[in-house]
């Protein structure tokens, strides 16, 4: 008996195997005519929570009912390259897909990986955010974004009344950030409350750093741009102002936590955060209380002010056609990314509370008109006014550079390393393993 | 290193041990109490991340990580426990890992089992080299030739499929190395005298060696149920569609890119934990002292 | 039987054997060889296609510049010279040198104690057993989670514990480049001796129980026992475990990576960490591939050594 038994159970197995596999395969047949229906498919990730590419899929069908496209679900985070990376280098990959980063577009327009969309690219408004960025060497571009973030400074409106400490009005510099976390963590810290949370990323110190320090150049090998950063990063975190690194790390702290359960009054982080809040605070995983989003604070006085432009950084969030699509859909495929980038894309995606890379006037309005959105002027000037330069300039060493540097970021900021010393070794690693400066 | 002091007075492996025991009861007693309080002691260490994921999975999402550690959830959120069934296919996901789980275990027991007996038994040339080939693709780290083998098995026609997963975790060198190393353990002299009966050496492993290498293969099955169970890299590069997902994939996705939804992580991980704690617990009774011996005078 | 006949000498030259002189001795071989293949084709079979091919394919992009698409062009020997000299690549070998070190006898010491401790029937024995497991099952993100908050330098039970024994400046554990590893070594021994204790339960039910009865009444201490009779009956056990002990150390990576992800700084970067960084995230296949073969050939170096001290120790 206890010999049959797994036989049974494996015979079992093999037939469900068989069965499961029939289902499994996502590669419809290529049922395209020329002006016939087309499906395209489109690669996105963790699909209950993240609605953009459904919406986008569906906003195109509407607008385009001979084209259907399908959303396939990749894994999120870090492992949606994993699994593409995997896919593309088996022929596998769908039609169109996300290009989370700058560095992974490197990757995929080094290895031949994207399809020419130039002509696309010239029809799109030149006002797109990070349009630019998509421009390879050879002066083509192999991408278009559809929705940019960028990194804002978001503050708890009710935190700051109870420490009687003056609202952020667009007219701030670091310093006059620095001052208001030691006046809030001085006012409340009875109550547990700091001034401000610092994420344990390395782009919460460097981001800001290489768009705005002068000179700051990723690629130069000289990374002395970010020593006054990190120098401002722990005089807050040793004043008490922010939770040291050291506690975010071993004790896992999520920025949506510590803000959201008001544990600090300030939080610099990308502008994605706004449907988080809002969506946290509605089913009361968020307490309920007032908050505005202002420009990030500027290295000096000459881009403050709601007359100026803040400088702030983030990278474009792109599509990209898979050169191994079938010849037939090229044009459906090259049509959907010119709508996803263009007008139409940017109000469907606003509606969600999504920052489309096209941020006009009507954009705009289109997000502020959401339910729980802070309706404040200087909400709606840091959503709609900043010069948005990229984390992740596009180069083939990016990557390498930002490696060095996240080890930088935590040997810094866990205080194992002092930040000169930090800064000549990156350089040096830099040097050596990237073949720069 | 306690153990080694006192003397195994529980087991009665022979009726002269169980009247020595009577002999000598009382100081094992006192030794037995204290070793009974320091791994009560030492349980609850190793237990202490799995009690947090239970903790984790009865509060919110922004209450699950804080300064300092918050061991009371406040409020109790058992609507976790109900969320997951309904906000997600933890059914399908459960039912796939369980279905793979139990076909690598069984294709690795039994190809591995058998192997293993060509490896420890016969003698041909070669044998010693291609064994160390074996040991050899343990060696190499997975995440360095995934890529190969899944264009590989993409070729194939496998990709998003449970059957990749399956051949590529059955035919691991892993059980043969374990079972190959078991045999031997074996005295060969039970081979010698199967042989003179006259039985084949096909007759020889099933008869002889599987009946007394069950704590071996308990172990291997055991093992490879885990490992299969909690296996996240394969599946991620391997399936795709939402209807193959194991339940370590499937989790993932309440992390989205901006945000998760640690609370239900935890939900899913102490149910996915579960299964296994109850098949381990069935399984560790075949961990029976002396089988060797009993096959011997049997 | 002609063709048979050639390859039963090609068998047995490549096997360096001296050629044969008795007819029925050479039989006998080349039936032992089919034989001996009929057991393990189902599993060779499998395991070359789908284990060896790749394997076989990694070694060889290690001689190229791939970069996962397209085509891979031969650089030569130009990925391992440029191993030589890459200073992170030395840190991670160190680093993976002192993990493995110090967490194999650790490991290997916790695993033999309770699987000693736990080879008893008493009662509890099963849910001791499980418990020891539980470790290895509970889920990798929650161990890293629980373990960080308890070294947490300021705020973890541990550090406080340490203070209140006297001890002045407590170490900052995963967030020091001093201590990140010793700390990343304990979660890692306490992990993994679930594991290996099954491994060695399952060898010591072969320990026959009247060798110890004998030895008993003989006079042998308990520690006697444990050296003359378990330890040898144990042998391929506890080779098997070694074995794997050894290369399952040199290829740690989960539990880095969910631990301290390498940090800070570089102070916990291991091989296996730096092959993913190399090829997933910086695109460098061919020189992944080639730290990997470097990876490879410690492993089998170490494991070799053990296999014949192992055959040594056997004869």
């Amino acid at each position: 008996m206890k010999r049959t038994t797994p036989i049974a159970i494996g015979a079992t197995a093999a037939v469900a195997l068989t069965l499961t596999a029939c289902g499994g395969g996502a590669d419809g047949g290529a049922e395209t005519t020329a002006d016939g229906p087309v499906t395209l498919t489109l690669a996105g990730w963790s699909l209950d929570s993240t609605p953009e590419f459904q919406t986008l899929a569906d906003a195109y069908h509407e607008a385009n009912p001979d084209v259907t496209v399908d959303v396939v679900e990749y894994p999120a985070g870090n492992d949606y390259a994993t699994a593409m990376t995997a896919d593309l280098a088996a022929g596998t990959a769908p039609d169109v897909y996300v290009l989370k980063n700058l560095k992974d577009f490197v990757t995929y327009s080094n290895g031949a990986q994207l399809l020419d969309v130039s002509d696309v690219v010239g029809e799109l408004d030149p006002a797109t955010g990070g349009l630019d960025q998509y421009e390879a060497e050879d002066g083509k571009s192999y991408a278009v974004p559809y929705r940019q973030d960028s990194w804002v400074l978001y503050y708890d409106k009710d935190l700051f009344a109870q420490a009687g400490v003056a609202e952020p009005d667009g007219s701030w510099t670091w310093d006059d950030y620095d001052q208001a976390a030691q006046d809030i963590s001085a006012a409340l810290s009875g109550d547990g409350v700091k001034g401000t949370y610092l994420h344990n990323w390395q782009s919460t110190v460097q981001g800001f750093a290489l768009a705005q320090g002068e000179d700051a150049d990723l690629l130069s090998g000289d990374y002395s741009y970010l020593a006054p950063y990190y120098e401002r990063a722990l005089a807050l975190q040793d004043a008490g102002a922010q939770v040291d690194f050291g506690t975010i790390t071993t004790n896992t702290l999520t920025y949506q936590g510590e803000f959201g359960l008001q544990k600090a009054a300030m939080l610099p982080m990308g502008t994605w955060y706004t449907a988080t809040l809002i969506a946290q605070q509605a089913s009361g995983e968020a307490n309920e209380f007032e908050w505005g989003i202002a420009p990030i604070p500027q290295a000096d006085a000459s881009t403050t002010g709601t007359d100026a432009t803040p400088v702030t950084f983030g990278d474009p969030t792109g599509l990209g056609i898979n050169p191994k699509v079938d010849e037939a859909k090229v044009a459906a495929a090259k049509d959907f990314l010119a709508f996803a980038a263009g007008e139409e894309g940017a109000q469907a995606l606003a509606e969600i509370g999504i920052t489309p890379a096209l941020t006009n006037d009507a954009v705009t309005e289109t997000f502020f008109a959401l339910d729980g959105v802070p309706g404040d002027d200087l909400s709606k000037f840091a959503f709609s006014t900043h010069d948005t330069r990229p984390e992740n300039p596009v180069a083939t060493q990016t990557a390498i550079v930002q490696n060095i540097l996240n080890d930088l970021h935590s040997a810094v900021m866990s205080g194992s390393t002092a930040v000169d010393a930090a800064v000549e070794e990156a350089g040096q690693r830099v040097q050596s393993e990237a073949g720069l400066g | 290193m306690t153990a080694l002091e006192t003397p195994p007075t529980d087991a009665p492996a022979t009726p002269v041990q169980v009247l020595r025991t009577e002999d000598r009861r009382v100081g094992p007693v006192v030794g037995k109490a204290v070793g009974y309080v320091v791994m009560t002691v030492a349980a609850l260490g190793l237990l202490l991340p799995f009690v947090w994921m239970i903790i984790s999975s009865l509060k919110t999402n922004n209450q699950v990580f804080t300064v300092p550690v918050q061991w009371i959830p406040d409020p109790v959120v058992w609507q976790n426990y109900l969320d997951i069934w309904t906000r997600s296919d933890m059914t399908t996901w459960l039912g796939n890992t369980l279905l793979l789980s139990v076909g690598v275990t069984f294709l690795q027991v039994f190809t591995g089992s058998f192997a293993a007996y060509g490896f420890a038994r016969m003698r041909f040339p070669g044998r010693d080299l291609l064994f160390l080939v074996y040991i050899g693709t343990i060696a190499v780290p997975w995440q360095s030739y995934m890529i190969p083998q899944f264009v590989m098995l993409s070729d194939f026609g496998l990709a998003n499929t449970l059957w990749s997963i399956l051949l590529l975790q059955a035919f691991g060198a892993f059980g043969v190395f374990l079972m190959k190393q078991y045999f031997e353990s074996i005295p060969e002299s039970l081979n010698e005298a199967a042989r003179i009966d006259g039985l084949s050496e096909w007759g020889i492993w099933r008869r002889i060696m599987l009946p007394l290498s069950v704590p071996a293969i308990a172990s291997l099955t055991l093992l490879t149920f885990v490992n299969t169970w909690n296996d996240y890299l394969g599946p991620l590069i391997y399936l795709r569609s939402p209807e193959l997902w194991t339940v370590q994939l499937g989790l993932k996705t309440f992390i989205s890119q901006y945000n998760a939804e640690y609370a239900l992580i935890m939900t899913g991980s102490v149910l996915s934990v579960l299964p296994i704690a109850v098949i381990f617990l069935l399984g560790q009774r075949y961990f029976v002292e002396g089988i060797a011996t009993t096959g011997v005078k049997g | 039987m002609a063709t048979n006949a050639v390859e039963e000498r090609e068998l047995v030259a490549a096997a360096g054997a001296p050629t044969p002189r008795r007819r029925p001795g050479s039989r006998l071989k080349w039936r032992n060889t089919l034989i001996g293949w009929s057991f393990i084709l189902p599993n060779f079979v499998g395991f070359t296609i789908l284990t060896l091919v790749p394997v076989l394919i990694l070694f060889y992009m290690s001689f190229t510049n791939w970069n996962v698409f397209g085509v891979a062009q031969w650089t030569g020997v130009d990925n391992y010279a440029r191993l030589v000299q890459d200073g992170s690549y030395h840190k991670a070998l160190l680093n993976t040198l002192y993990y493995a070190v110090v967490h194999i006898p650790l490991t290997l010491a916790a695993a033999l104690g309770l699987a000693l401790l736990l080879n008893r029937k008493m009662r509890g024995v099963a849910f001791f057993r499980t418990v020891a497991f539980f470790p290895y099952i509970t889920s990798i993100v929650a161990i890293a989670v629980v373990w960080n908050m308890l070294f947490s330098p300021e705020f973890g039970p541990i550090n406080q514990f340490l203070t209140a024994l006297g001890v002045d400046d407590p170490p900052g554990w995963t967030t020091s480049a001093t201590w990140a590893m010793p700390a990343v070594i304990i979660v890692g021994t306490w992990r993994e001796m679930g594991y290996y204790m099954l491994l060695l339960l399952a060898g010591l039910q072969t320990v026959p129980a009247e060798l110890h009865e004998a030895a008993r009444m003989d006079g042998a201490s308990a520690w006697q026992r444990f050296l003359n009779v378990t330890l040898p009956c144990l042998r391929p056990t506890m080779f098997f475990v070694t074995v794997m002990l050894t290369i399952g150390s040199f290829k740690v990576f989960d539990l880095i990576l969910v631990m301290t992800n390498g940090g800070p700084g570089q102070s916990t970067l291991v091989l296996s960490q730096y092959i993913w960084q190399k090829g997933f995230v910086e695109n460098q296949f061919g020189y992944a591939s080639a730290v990997s073969v470097s990876l490879f050939l410690i492993c089998i170096a170490v494991t070799l050594f053990q296999f014949f001290w192992n055959k040594k120790k056997e004869a």
